[in-house]
């Protein structure tokens, strides 16, 4: 009796780890330290090395940021009028002018490292918060991201409250409202050329 | 009976282990995951609350674009020569000097919001700052004694109390605003110091004036990268203008309690 009361309590010991599956910190920190760890490599900085800097970094993040998710919520209602291929241009678009926006940012920060200060899980979604140091101030950049079986992918970025997807779905409608979905390819288009 | 001791400890020993495992949650940092208006099915079913009210905009547009020209024209130029005249730690103590100033705004919202533990820090602060720290210029209270800056105004008081934003107003050289936070900031003059000092309208203009410079030079380039991301510059101000408000008002909700997640 008292073997198998012992055996049992070491096994629940041991299992409790089970209890707790990968959690969203836990998968968005290896991709965040990889992140860092690109950038902050000397040999990769500077614009003559941007081409190659980036696909690394995109490596990295794809299978982390979910970024047909991303397109989807940015354009909203549109999203389902438009054809599949539409919808497959659209996110390869999309992807450039984020890739642009949040990495174009984060190479221009002074700070190498990342905080983590919170975790908030509901309803299948999630929140990561962490803090990024620039120039001796830290502020806080909030990652939302959505499970999708036992993966946790990312699908917008705050920071002070600001949403990345929310400011861009607001310029598309104004955009779509104005030059329709046309309109809108095109001045994603010349953006992200400008961007180059 | 051992066998039924065995098994009801087991039990809780699973149990404890499961709610080991759930969320862990932080009251230090604002609930993102309340609004998820984004599922296309539900885009005409946005929150009215989350709607932007902006009648105005065409003149808005139009100071915006005064505001930009302005930036790049005037702005820019001249926070670029004052940061090379003068270094940054000086530039530092002069924004340090300007926001300890205004303490009793930030004191006098907090304890309107019910956040007394910030209002505490806010005292401290004035406090420390104004005597180790040499009237404000150095930030003695956060360096040494680690209590950060608290944000406190009075658009954040009235949007705690439930008072709407009412329309959006892009003011020329001013920017971004609404109807409420041009009330607020209206309602903060009557306790800046620098308005009771028996200043001419020019002196009153410079002094405010050279706060905001000093400010702009010591914030980067974020006007600039702002700009460069978006696809309609003016859009993109007024919608993180908003959600930058917002939050705000979360935060000042949030303070006392735990984030109470709503169904």
């Amino acid at each position: 009796m008292k073997k198998i009361f012992l055996s049992i309590v070491l096994a629940v010991f041991f299992s409790t780890g089970v209890f707790a599956a990968e959690g969203p910190t836990d998968q968005l920190r290896p991709t965040l330290d990889q992140l860092i760890k690109i950038l902050s490599d000397a040999s990769l900085k500077g614009d003559a090395k941007k081409v190659e800097r980036r696909e690394k970094i995109m490596a990295v993040v794809s299978g982390r940021f979910d970024f047909k998710e991303m397109s989807k919520r940015v354009l909203g209602k549109t999203w389902s009028e438009i054809t599949p291929e539409q919808q497959a241009h659209f996110t390869t678009l999309m992807t450039k002018l984020l890739e642009n926006n949040y990495i174009g940012q984060l190479e221009g920060y002074s700070g190498e490292t990342v905080e983590y200060t919170g975790e908030r899980v509901k309803d299948g979604r999630a929140q990561v918060s962490t803090l990024v140091e620039n120039n001796g101030s830290k502020f806080p950049v909030h990652y939302i991201l959505l499970q999708e079986g036992t993966n946790w992918v990312v699908y917008d970025v705050n920071i002070e409250g600001v949403s990345l997807i929310r400011n861009y779905r607001a310029e598309f409608s104004s955009i779509l409202r104005k030059d329709g979905y046309d309109g809108l390819v095109k001045t994603i288009e010349e953006k992200n050329k400008s961007l180059e | 009976m051992k066998k039924i001791v065995v098994i009801t400890l087991t039990f809780c020993f699973f149990a404890a282990g499961a709610m080991a495992a759930e969320e862990k949650t932080s009251s230090a940092v604002p609930d993102l995951l309340q609004d998820d208006v984004f599922l296309e099915d539900d885009y005409d079913a946005q929150d009215d609350a989350l709607v932007i009210s902006d009648p105005l905009e065409p003149m808005n547009r139009a100071f915006f674009s005064f505001n930009d020209r302005l930036y790049f024209w005037v702005l820019k130029p001249v926070k670029t020569g004052y940061s090379y005249v003068v270094p940054r730690d000086i530039r530092d103590c002069v924004g340090n000097f300007f926001r300890n100033l205004a303490a009793p705004i930030r004191l006098v919202n907090a304890l309107l919001q019910g956040r007394f533990s910030d209002a505490g820090g806010v005292v401290s602060r004035f406090v420390i700052n104004s005597t180790l720290g040499v009237y404000g210029f150095a930030d003695v209270a956060k360096i040494e004694f680690d209590i950060q800056p608290q944000r406190a105004d009075f658009g954040q008081t009235m949007g705690f109390y439930g008072i709407g934003e009412g329309i959006y107003i892009c003011w020329p050289i001013l920017g971004p605003a609404t109807v409420r936070s041009t009330t607020g900031r209206l309602g903060e003059a009557f306790f800046y110091p620098v308005s009771y000092l028996d200043l001419t309208w020019s002196q009153t203009i410079v002094a405010y004036g050279y706060d905001k410079l000093n400010t702009l030079s010591l914030s980067g380039d974020i006007y600039e990268d702002f700009t460069k991301y978006s696809l309609d510059p003016y859009v993109a101000a007024r919608q993180a203008f908003y959600d930058y408000r917002r939050n705000l008002v979360k935060k000042a909700q949030g303070q006392e309690n735990n984030f109470i997640d709503e169904p």
